[in-house]
C-alpha cells in the first residue's frame, strides 16, 4: 500500500510549496518514498493508540463516580504525568484521550519529525546523493524545500492516521482533528531541529546525537513544568509543553499554534541560511579528519566494534541512568487514596499495586524490558550495517570465522544489556532511597535483571532475523519489540482475552518488585533466546554475504 | 600445489546464473589477469573463492584448502582488495592498517612503510575524508604490506591516478619477485598486459578464453601494413586474408594464417614499407566480444 497512499499526500504538498518542477517533484517523492515505512508504521501506531485509549476510557470509568476518583489519585501523580504529561480535563473522554495519547503521541512525533529531516538532509549528504542530485538541475533552495515537501507530505499522514483512529473510536470529527494537529506541531518544529543539525553536525550519526538531546532537553524541561509546583511557566519553554497548551478537548488555545509555526519558520529559515552558505558535504562542525593513532581495542574485530559502538553505549547507559533515577525519586510521591473498583481493574491489568513505592518501580521497569529490548535490537541492527557497507567483507577475508565474528556482536549485545540492567537497577534504588522509600538493593536488582529474559529473546529473534533475511533486519527487529509492547500496554483495553495477549513476551514479565519474579516465564524465554541464537548462528555460517 | 583451484564452479543467484562451470588454476608465484566486462562474473568468482558466496555447484580451493569449509585455514594465506574500498569511516589509515593486521596475525611493519611512502597515504587521515582513490590505497598497502601468499585484488586500480598506476605496477613486480601469487581481477587491459603472466577471458559466467599472451596472440589475427610505390595493387586471393584499403598506397591485412603466403605474394609488388604486429589484448578482447553482438550476461 506504501506507494499508493504515498503520492496522494505527497503530491499535494508538492503542489502546495513547490512549482511542480520535474526535478523538485521527484526529489521530494523519492524523500517521501524513503522513508515510507517509517512514516506509516508511526501512523498506524497513532491510529492504534487513539482508538484503543478512546474506547478504554469509557470501559474503565463508566460513571462520574470513578472519574472523579481518578482525578483525585491518578491523574494527579507526579510519575504518572512523568509520562503522559499535565492533565486538563479527565471527567471527559475527549480530554482524557488528549492527555494520554497527546503526551506520548507529541514525543514520538518529535522523534518522526527529525529523523524524517536528518534522513533526507543529512544522511543523503553524507551519502554523496546530495552532491548529485545539486549537479543536476536543481538549485539548493528548491532541493531545501522539495525535501521539506516530502516532510509535510509524511506529517500529514501521520496526522491523518491519529485522526481516523480518534474518530474511528468515536470522538467528534473537530476535536479530533485539533487534538491531532496538537500532536503533529511537533513533527514540525522537530523537523525544523533536524533541519539545522543536519546544517551544523558533519554526520548523519552526529546530527541525530544533537537532535536527540534537544528532544531529550524538551522532554526533561516538560517534565519538571508538570511535575513541580512554582515551574510551570517552564511549559512556553519547551515545543512539548506547547502541545499540551493547545489544550485540545479541554478548553482548547489555538493562538497557541503560532509558537510551533514561528519556531518551525525560525528554525528552517536559520537551516536554510546555513544551507546555501557553507559547501556541500561539510557541516558548521568541522569533523576532524586527522588525528594521532589510537590503537587501543583494535586487537579483534569485537574490540573495534565496542570501540565503533561506545559513543551509543555511554548514549544508552546516560538515558536509562537518569531515568532510572527519576523514577526512584519519583516513587514515593503517589498519594494513597481509596481507588474505585474499575480503576483498580485498569490498574490491575499491569498487574502491580501501584500504591506503594515498590508497585511503582514494578510498573515503571516494564519500561526497562522494552528500553533494553530495543538496545538489544541496535546492536543487531549496529552489525548489520557492518554487513551491508560491506566492511564485513573485508573482515571475512582474513582468517577470521563468521561465527567468532557474530558472536563478538552478539556478546556485545548481551553485555551491554546487563550493564543497563544493573544501571536501571542501581540509580531507581538510589533514587527511591534518597527519598526514604523502603525499597531493598536486593530487589532493585532482581527487578534488574528480570529485564534480561525479554531483552536477550528479542536479540535472538533479531539475530535470526539477520541471519535468515539480512535486509530485514532493522525493520523486523524493532518492528516485533514495539508491536509486542504496544498489545501488551494496550491490548488489554481492547478487551482482548488473556491466551491472545500472551503472545507478546511482556505480557509474561513479573512486575518485580511488586510482583514475584516469573520463574518459568523467563526460562521459557531464555529457552527460546538460546534457540533463535543457534539458528542465527547456523544459518549467518551458510549464508551469502549480502550487500546494500 | 596449485594456489587457486576451481572445478565446475557455478553461482546462481536466484534465476541469474552468475558463474557457469568455471574451471580455474592459478599456480605459486604467477600472477593471473582475470579480464571481464562489468557484470561478467569477476566479483562472483572471487565472492566463492573467499567463502563469503557459496557456490550453487562446483568446488574451489586454495592452496588445497576448501574455499568455503576450509575458509578461515585458507585465508591464512589470503590477502583480498575490495573492488569496492569500504573500510571503516571513523577509523585512520594507521588504525586500519593495525587493526587489520593484528586480525590477521602477520604483517611486515618495515615494508607497510615502504608502501604508505610509495603510495603517499596519510595514515593520520581519517578515512571518512579520503577520496574513493585513496581509500582505494590504503586497501591496497595493507594487502601487499601483509606478504600474504596469494593476494586476490577486485579491479585494484580504479579510482588511482597515472603515478599510482605505476607505484601498483612496481609493488605487483616486487610481489611477484618474491613469489607471491596474485589473482588481478580487471577491465583495464594495458595493465594485465603489463603485469601478468596468464591471462583468463570471461564472458557471461563463463570462461572463454585463458592462456599466455602469447598464446592468446597465436590464436588471433596479426596485422601486416603495406605500403606501395604508386597505387595500391591487386593482391591475390589468399586463404585466411582480409584486405582493408588504408589509405591511397597503402593496405591493412589481417593475417589469420600462416604469414609465408601474404610474403611471397608480397615479394613480387613494389613494396616500399612494411610493418607486422602482433594483436594486442584490446584485440583479443573485443574480439571475444562483438562475436556476439557485444551483450554480455549476468
Amino acid at each position: 500500500m506504501g506507494a499508493s497512499a504515498a503520492s496522494a499526500p505527497v503530491a499535494a504538498a508538492v503542489a502546495a510549496t513547490a512549482p511542480a518542477r520535474g526535478a523538485a517533484g521527484a526529489i521530494a517523492r523519492r524523500a517521501f518514498l524513503d522513508g515510507r515505512v517509517r512514516t506509516l508504521s508511526f501512523a498506524a501506531l497513532f491510529a492504534f493508540m487513539a482508538y484503543v485509549n478512546v474506547n478504554g476510557y469509557e470501559h474503565s470509568f463508566p460513571t462520574l463516580q470513578d472519574r472523579l476518583s481518578f482525578v483525585r489519585s491518578f491523574g494527579s501523580d507526579a510519575s504518572v504525568k512523568l509520562f503522559y504529561g499535565q492533565p486538563y480535563d479527565l471527567l471527559h473522554v475527549g480530554g482524557y484521550v488528549a492527555w494520554r495519547v497527546g503526551g506520548f503521541g507529541a514525543i514520538f512525533a518529535a522523534a518522526w519529525g527529525l529523523l524524517a529531516a536528518v534522513r533526507a538532509l543529512r544522511a543523503e549528504e553524507d551519502a554523496g546523493r546530495w552532491e548529485l542530485l545539486l549537479a543536476g538541475a536543481i538549485d539548493r533552495r528548491r532541493a531545501f524545500v522539495a525535501v521539506l515537501a516530502a516532510i509535510g507530505g509524511g506529517a500529514a499522514v501521520l496526522w491523518a492516521g491519529l485522526w481516523l483512529g480518534l474518530v474511528g473510536g468515536g470522538l467528534a470529527a473537530g476535536g479530533s482533528a485539533y487534538l491531532a494537529l496538537a500532536v503533529v506541531t511537533q513533527a514540525f518544529v522537530f523537523a525544523g531541529i533536524g533541519a539545522v543539525v543536519s546544517q551544523v553536525a558533519p554526520t548523519r550519526r552526529i546530527a541525530l546525537e544533537l537532535g536527540m538531546a534537544v528532544l531529550a532537553v524538551a522532554f526533561v524541561l516538560r517534565v519538571v513544568a508538570d511535575t513541580s509546583s512554582g515551574a510551570e511557566w517552564l511549559r512556553w519553554a519547551t515545543p512539548l509543553g506547547w502541545a499540551e497548551d493547545l489544550r485540545a478537548f479541554a478548553g482548547p488555545q489555538p493562538l497557541v499554534l503560532l509558537l510551533p509555526l514561528a519556531a518551525t519558520g525560525a528554525l528552517l529559515a536559520l537551516a536554510a541560511r546555513i544551507a546555501l552558505r557553507r559547501d556541500v558535504g561539510s557541516g558548521l562542525l568541522a569533523s576532524r579528519d586527522r588525528r594521532a593513532p589510537r590503537l587501543g581495542s583494535l586487537g579483534s574485530p569485537t574490540a573495534q566494534a565496542l570501540r565503533g559502538e561506545r559513543g551509543s553505549l555511554i548514549g544508552w547507559l546516560v538515558g536509562v541512568g537518569l531515568f532510572a533515577l527519576v523514577i526512584g525519586v519519583i516513587s514515593t510521591t503517589f498519594q494513597t487514596v481509596r481507588l474505585p473498583e474499575s480503576v483498580r481493574r485498569e490498574l490491575a491489568r499491569f498487574g502491580a499495586n501501584v500504591l506503594t513505592p515498590s508497585g511503582i518501580l514494578g510498573f515503571y521497569f516494564l519500561f526497562f524490558v522494552l528500553a533494553i529490548s530495543l538496545f538489544a535490537c541496535t546492536q543487531v541492527v549496529a552489525a548489520r550495517r557492518e554487513e551491508a557497507g560491506q566492511q564485513l567483507e573485508t573482515l571475512l577475508a582474513l582468517p577470521l570465522g563468521r561465527r567468532r565474528w557474530l558472536a563478538g556482536r552478539l556478546a556485545i549485545a548481551g553485555g551491554g544489556a546487563v550493564v543497563l540492567a544493573l544501571t536501571a537497577a542501581l540509580l531507581a534504588w538510589a533514587g527511591a532511597r534518597s527519598q526514604g522509600a523502603d525499597v531493598s538493593l536486593p530487589d532493585m536488582l532482581g527487578a534488574g535483571a528480570n529485564c534480561l529474559p525479554t531483552a536477550l529473546l528479542f536479540l535472538g529473534l533479531s539475530a535470526l532475523t539477520f541471519a535468515a533475511w539480512p535486509r530485514a533486519t532493522s525493520g523486523i527487529a524493532y518492528g516485533l519489540v514495539s508491536l509486542a509492547f504496544v498489545w501488551q500496554l494496550f491490548g488489554a483495553a481492547l478487551g482482548v482475552p488473556a491466551w491472545l495477549l500472551g503472545v507478546s513476551p511482556f505480557h509474561h514479565v513479573g512486575l518485580v518488585p511488586a510482583q514475584p519474579f516469573k520463574g518459568l516465564a523467563a526460562a521459557i524465554m531464555l529457552a527460546l533466546a538460546a534457540l533463535a541464537l543457534a539458528g542465527a548462528m547456523a544459518l549467518f555460517a551458510r549464508r551469502d554475504l549480502t550487500g546494500e | 600445489m596449485d594456489a587457486i583451484h576451481a572445478e565446475g564452479l557455478t553461482k546462481r543467484y536466484g534465476a541469474t546464473l552468475a558463474l557457469d562451470r568455471l574451471d580455474l588454476s592459478v599456480q605459486a608465484g604467477e600472477v593471473y589477469g582475470y579480464l571481464g566486462p562489468n557484470g561478467a562474473g569477476k566479483t562472483t568468482t572471487i565472492r566463492l573463492l573467499l567463502g563469503l558466496h557459496r557456490a550453487t555447484a562446483g568446488q574451489a580451493s586454495l592452496f588445497g584448502l576448501d574455499a568455503w569449509g576450509d575458509s578461515v585455514a585458507a585465508h591464512r594465506h589470503v590477502a583480498y582488495v575490495a573492488g569496492e574500498p569500504f573500510l571503516w569511516p571513523s577509523l585512520t589509515s594507521a588504525e586500519t592498517f593495525d587493526f587489520l593486521a593484528r586480525v590477521r596475525g602477520s604483517d611486515d611493519p618495515a615494508y607497510r612503510d615502504v608502501l604508505i611512502e610509495r603510495f603517499r597515504v596519510d595514515p593520520d587521515k581519517k578515512v571518512r575524508a579520503l577520496s574513493k582513490g585513496n581509500r582505494q590505497k590504503v586497501q591496497l598497502v595493507a594487502a601487499f604490506a601483509s606478504r600474504a601468499d596469494l593476494l586476490i585484488l577486485d579491479e585494484p586500480t580504479s579510482g588511482l591516478d597515472p603515478l599510482m598506476e605505476v607505484a601498483f605496477r612496481e609493488t605487483v613486480h616486487e610481489a611477484k619477485e618474491r613469489g607471491q601469487t596474485i589473482f588481478l581481477s580487471s577491465h583495464i587491459l594495458s595493465e594485465v598486459e603489463a603485469v601478468c603472466d596468464r591471462v583468463g577471458i570471461l564472458r557471461g559466467g563463463r570462461l572463454v578464453d585463458e592462456g599466455t599472451l602469447q598464446q592468446l596472440r597465436h590464436l588471433s589475427a596479426h596485422t601486416v601494413e603495406v605500403t606501395f610505390d604508386g597505387p595500391t595493387p591487386q593482391l591475390p586471393p589468399l586463404a585466411g586474408v582480409a584486405v582493408a584499403e588504408a589509405g591511397e598506397s597503402a593496405l591493412r591485412l589481417e593475417v589469420t594464417g600462416a604469414l609465408r603466403p601474404v610474403l611471397a605474394a608480397l615479394a613480387e609488388l613494389p613494396v616500399v614499407a612494411l610493418t607486422s604486429r602482433e594483436p594486442s589484448l584490446e584485440e583479443i578482447f573485443l574480439h571475444h566480444y562483438d562475436a556476439t553482438d557485444g551483450r554480455v550476461g549476468g
